[in-house]
């Protein structure tokens, strides 16, 4: 294990991306950011999201990723003005809370969404 | 009468937020039509049934692109008219036609029955296709990028490709689209973290059935008339001039 595989996997990662959180331990979530400077202090918390990150993994189950890909999806719409910023072709408008509603009752719209943002980390983990 | 190549209907309604795909569709029809193509454009009110069938009667396009919103089996243009749903007379229509509905879940029922009927190809989505409106239509990137990415796939025909060539140019520009957003220059956009997510959803969703080597707009090669020789002869000469100084 090298801490400069670390530190290259986090300088590829748009900038924006690494302040959402993306990295399970204990049933914690940690962003890439944090988990980085952990990685440097060398602590055991460190040393778990290092072992994940060399191995392109963020959580261990189908739970543990909706579970994250929610919390990320509520930090991007969080900070977004309550207005009408997302449309779609069989005419339904969304603000940010009412999108992330659908995303927490789970209903087919929010389910994309999540499902989507899935396949995204899976894609952050894969960055070299 | 099989349909005419190098002949497009464009459909292009701007009531329900639709102005926001609509103001994309203009563009590339702007940007990537080549002479010799008959293009007809329906915007706003005269994307409407009755106009609708009337252009496909009279042109007889190859090409029917058309954006309005959707479900698993019907599809309607302005004002949320109905213009097609599943066993109506109306999806036979679309024989022998290359037909991109741009909307939401189409893909689901009423995609396959166009092909059903004989359709040469179906461009679609299979669940619900989003698009950005936080800015005024056609005015940003940010409202432009998920409508460049899908209409890519008439860019190519227009410049005469065949479909699945056309089909391969709309999943790359998805992907040049998403780059931007995440790595390129518009990865600072306050709004960049939806985008990327908006055309990721978008381009996992988007379905192609039909036949791939059909080329609806084959591109020809320029006829000389007389008219045009005052205008060639000067760079004739030229080129002769060079060739005969090169070869010495």
């Amino acid at each position: 294990m090298t801490k400069e595989f670390v530190s290259n996997w986090i300088s590829k990662l748009p900038e924006a991306e690494k302040d959402l959180p993306l990295l399970l331990v204990d049933s914690s979530a940690y962003t890439p950011r944090v988990a980085y400077n952990e990685v440097m202090r060398g602590s055991d918390l460190g040393n778990k999201l290092q072992a994940l990150i060399e191995s392109g993994r963020f959580g261990t189950t189908l739970s543990d990723e909706q579970t994250i890909a929610k919390l990320r999806l509520t930090e991007i719409m969080r900070t977004k003005p309550e207005k009408p910023l997302f449309a779609t072709l069989s005419g339904k408008v969304f603000t940010p809370s009412e999108l992330l509603k659908e995303i927490e009752e789970g209903t087919s719209i929010g389910n994309q969404w999540v499902n989507n943002e899935i396949s995204h980390m899976k894609s952050l983990m894969q960055v070299r | 009468m099989p349909a005419l190549k190098n002949t497009f209907l464009f459909v292009e309604p701007l009531k329900h937020y639709l102005e926001y795909g609509s103001r994309v569709m203009q563009e590339i029809v702007r940007t990537y039509r080549q002479p010799g193509q008959i293009i007809t454009e329906l915007l706003g009110d005269e994307a409407n049934k009755e106009k609708i069938k009337q252009e496909l009667q009279r042109l007889n396009p190859i090409v029917f692109v058309a954006l309005g919103h959707g479900n698993v089996d019907v599809w309607s243009d302005e004002c949320t008219e109905v213009f097609m749903r599943v066993g109506d007379p109306e999806v036979e229509l679309m024989k022998d036609r290359v037909v991109h509905l741009n909307s939401c879940l189409t893909a689901q029922e009423l995609g396959p029955a166009i092909i059903d009927a004989g359709a040469i190809a179906y461009i679609g989505s299979k669940e619900e296709f989003w698009f950005f409106t936080g800015d005024a239509p056609g005015t940003t990137r940010a409202v432009r990028s998920p409508f460049l990415a899908e209409y890519q796939f008439d860019a190519s025909i227009l410049q005469g490709k065949s479909n699945s060539d056309a089909r391969q140019d709309q999943m790359r520009k998805y992907d040049e689209e998403i780059d931007y957003w995440t790595f390129g220059d518009g990865k600072d956009d306050p709004n960049s973290l939806e985008l990327s997510r908006i055309l990721g959803i978008n381009k996992s969703i988007s379905v192609f059935l039909g036949e791939g080597t059909v080329v609806p707009s084959p591109t020809r090669p320029m006829v000389v008339s007389a008219s045009m020789l005052p205008i060639l002869l000067p760079y004739l000469a030229l080129s002769w001039l060079i060739y005969r100084e090169l070869k010495h």
